[in-house]
């Protein structure tokens, strides 16, 4: 009897400690985010609710295909210049042309970007994300500085009632926006992918470990084009749906899309090693991280100290990735 | 032996260790004299690495006492215990690559041995007291692992260490660079070193130690000189039943021509051309670094080599990747479990269904319920020992981390199946257990490549051995007819 007792409560320990090991900045959060309830009356308005859910809208997107870069071990960077790319150019052609062609030609050129990432990478051999991180990044200014040529530098706004698009940025089915259905839908599709498919599974495998995986038979290269591929299709479609709402576009729209999809995944547990995590963690990070600005938004605090703060929590959670692989190999006899 | 003295080194008493579900030393008591070589002997997960890092001070211990030099310690670090005199040489070197010899051995202690150019002296005089010739300039990436010990070892004399403990040395070293060890060791003995040394090659304990400690699941056996103990006593011990024989029946199933490997030419091979037999078991015997791996890895598409032609049944291969190579029947066993077999952080179930998990996809979808089967089939028919199939393989020991390996191929039914070093560092038990496997594979019409830098091993389980020297096959042997001598001669030709 006393040793059962002893396990159960060592297991209970484990679980607690478990908790706090891998979700201590989730917890955080919410405490601080209950905190801003009690201390801030306009927290729990309608108006704000609405608000959360909006800026939802966009980073889940492009976290998502985070998420998959990610797992495998990489890295990817060039996110902020595509995002304002697609941006530019898509609000472009639906001034001109309509919602359809603007949402084709936006998921082309994120489609398009994402493959010359990743045959850059297959070119130059790269298979770990220290490299990915300097040649997404170089690539990211070029895209960047693409999207500015493209606009001459300038804000582009949405014609008012031309292209329709404002349905997929403001509309709602009954209280649920509908670009929070379209996530919903594909969360659902990329989790199936991942977690279904032999494509998906090979995704973690190479995250887990690429020598192993590619001696097994694993398609690694296969792996490194999809990933990047559906990174740059899934951050089309967040700066299609940003624009959507907000009816219009500046030049450098995507800054901070970048590390703040990274900081979402990482924060939702899926490990920078690569190997460990998946989609649904991802929901976690991305509605932790936009909770978090949201209150530090209505408790006033200036935008430098705001940046301060997101560079502690981002650091915190990769400690705490770090942490977690340690004590996984603590136990480890050989 | 008349040169050990009864003055006691180092005195472990009752040291107790827990890892959450695991008793990993359950009151281990063992004395070490002075200047004496001193072996440890036990299975995969018998405690001897969790020991040993209690007195290095990476663990800490739960109870029992410590004395180390007449000084009770109760809590080190790592740092600490070396400067104590207590310097540990790990399985995995702890040397910085792209600095040099002299850098390493004086690394963060410059200022005292006199500066850069100091250090360097003083470390070119250390290499040369313990009879190497490695110049403290070279860059460690440079270096042969046997001589990346010699620089460990030189490290752990420029701090003065009373006690050196040696994990595994002989597991990256071919037989020329272990005797040299071997003197190397008998020397420091000479100046009053001691000298805990790790292996699971009872040969070299016999040869070396003074005196022996087998352990097993946590416990110390016994302790006893070397003169008072058999081989046979020693493995009894060790996997606690006895075992008759360290090798099964040689298999004898040979049959016709099966694949033709012609002209394989790569920066370090020159011209290598063999032929397998169906059933057959080839050994490749070389020195590490002779070109044995990369003869391996060009015919299964890991390295890209300038020429290369295959046969298989008589027809002609084409293989670009190991994706090419799975699929024309090949698998491969790579030389380390850690870094190039297993996903480490993945479960038992997800390292075994790696390469066959295509199979279980339609039109990309997987079906689930078959990966189960197959990890359930061979965590029973190849007896792994793990909590279950959702374990990590990091937790695992050496030897069932090789047998998932080993189930990932057997999944495919591979009709070549290449084994690079696939007993390197596993139990005595375990290695029985691989050999009867090979074995099976074989009567089933397979064939196997066989690497090993054990020569017994090959000459016990191949059925015709290849030498590999320096990029060029030098020999062909029947390893009925030869002894090891003479096909090692061959090796180093």
């Amino acid at each position: 009897m006393e040793t059962e007792t002893k396990t159960k409560k060592s297991a209970l320990n484990r679980i607690v400690y478990k908790i706090l090991n891998e979700y201590l900045v989730v917890v955080g959060i919410i405490l601080f985010a209950v905190f801003t309830m009690i201390m801030e009356p306009n927290f729990m308005t309608v108006s704000n609710m609405g608000n959360l859910m909006r800026q939802f809208g966009p980073l889940a997107f492009v976290s998502l295909g985070m998420t998959f870069i990610i797992l495998a071990g990489y890295i990817d960077l060039s996110i902020a210049g595509m995002f304002s790319l697609v941006s530019a150019v898509s609000i472009s052609q639906a001034n001109q042309y309509g919602a359809g062609r603007a949402i084709l030609v936006g998921l082309l050129i994120g489609l398009a970007a994402g493959l010359i990432n990743s045959l850059l990478l297959l070119l130059f051999g790269v298979q770990n994300s220290a490299g990915a991180l300097f040649i997404t990044y170089g690539m990211s200014l070029i895209y960047g500085a693409l999207a500015l040529m493209y606009s001459n530098g300038a804000t582009i706004h949405l014609k008012d009632g031309v292209s329709g698009l404002e349905a997929l940025g403001k509309g709602a089915v009954g209280i649920v926006p509908i670009s929070f259905i379209l996530f919903l839908a594909l969360l659902a599709l990329l989790f199936f992918l991942q977690s279904k498919t032999y494509i998906g599974r090979s995704v973690s495998y190479t995250g887990g470990n690429p020598v192993a995986s590619r001696l097994s038979g694993i398609p690694v290269k296969r792996v490194t084009l999809l990933i990047f591929s559906l990174c740059g299709l899934m951050t089309a479609v967040g700066a299609i749906v940003l624009f959507s709402r907000v009816t219009s576009s500046g030049p450098t729209e995507g800054t901070g899309y970048d590390t703040n999809s990274i900081m979402a995944v990482v924060i939702g547990g899926t490990s920078l090693k690569g190997g460990k995590g998946n989609v649904l963690r991802t929901v976690v990070g991305v509605a932790v991280v936009t909770l978090m600005s949201n209150c530090l938004n209505l408790l006033g605090v200036s935008s430098y100290m705001q940046d301060f703060t997101k560079g502690i929590i981002m650091i915190l959670a990769i400690w705490l990735d770090n942490r977690s692989g340690m004590m996984g190999g603590a136990a480890v006899e050989d | 032996m008349e040169s050990v003295s009864r003055d006691i080194m180092l005195s472990i008493e009752d040291v107790s260790k827990s890892f959450p579900g695991v008793k990993a030393l359950d009151s281990v008591s063992i004395t070490i004299n002075k200047g004496e070589v001193h072996g440890i002997v036990g299975e995969n997960g018998a405690g001897k690495s969790t020991l040993m890092k209690i007195l290095s001070g990476v663990y800490k211990k739960d109870a029992g006492t410590i004395v180390f030099d007449g000084q009770t310690i109760e809590k080190t670090t790592p740092s600490e215990s070396l400067k104590l005199g207590l310097s540990i040489i790990y399985q995995e070197f702890s040397l910085i690559n792209s600095l040099s010899v002299g850098e390493n051995i004086y690394l963060g202690r410059y200022k005292e041995a006199g500066g850069l150019s100091g250090s360097r002296q003083k470390a070119e005089a250390l290499l040369k007291s313990i009879g190497s010739h490695i110049n403290p300039r070279s860059i460690v990436d440079d270096l042969s692992a046997a001589e990346k010990q010699m620089v460990e070892i030189t490290k752990a004399l420029s701090l003065n260490a009373k006690v050196i403990i040696m994990d595994e040395p002989s597991s990256s070293l071919a037989t020329e660079e272990l005797k040299n060890l071997f003197t190397i060791i008998r020397n420091l003995k000479e100046k009053g070193v001691t000298i805990i040394y790790i292996s699971h090659k009872l040969d070299e304990i016999f040869e070396l130690c003074d005196r022996v400690s087998v352990m097993r699941d946590g416990h110390v056996i016994s302790t006893r000189p070397i003169a008072e103990v058999t081989r046979n006593d020693m493995i009894r011990e060790m996997v606690g039943r006895p075992i008759e024989n360290e090798y099964p029946p040689k298999p004898q199933c040979v049959g016709g021509k099966m694949l033709e490997i012609r002209h394989i030419r790569t920066r370090k091979l020159q011209d290598i051309s063999f032929d397998l037999n169906s059933g057959e078991i080839l050994g490749f015997v070389g020195l590490v670094g002779a070109g044995r791996t990369e003869i391996v890895r060009a015919i299964f598409g890991a390295d890209k080599a300038m020429d290369l032609e295959m046969y298989l049944d008589g027809k002609k291969l084409v293989i670009h990747n190991p994706i090419d190579a799975r699929n024309a029947g090949f698998g491969l066993i790579p030389e380390d479990r850690k870094t190039q077999g297993l996903v480490l952080p993945f479960s038992v179930e997800e390292n075994i269904i790696m390469a066959s998990l295509y199979k279980f996809a339609k039109m990309g979808f997987l079906k689930s319920g078959q990966q189960k089967k197959v990890a359930r089939h061979f965590i029973d028919t190849l007896h792994i020992k793990t909590p279950s199939s959702k374990t990590k393989t990091s937790t695992l020991s050496g030897g069932n981390q090789q047998k998932c390996i080993l189930g990932r191929w057997l999944e495919l039914s591979p009709r070549v199946l290449i084994m690079d070093e696939p007993t390197r560092g596993i139990d005595v038990g375990a290695k029985y257990e691989i050999y009867t496997l090979m074995k099976q594979i074989v009567e089933q019409g397979s064939s196997i490549i066989l690497i090993s830098s054990e020569m017994p091993e090959v000459l016990n389980m191949s059925n015709r051995v290849l030498t590999i020297c320096d990029g060029r096959i030098t020999g062909e042997f029947d390893p009925a007819l030869v002894t090891a001598s003479e096909i090692m001669e061959k090796a180093l030709d």
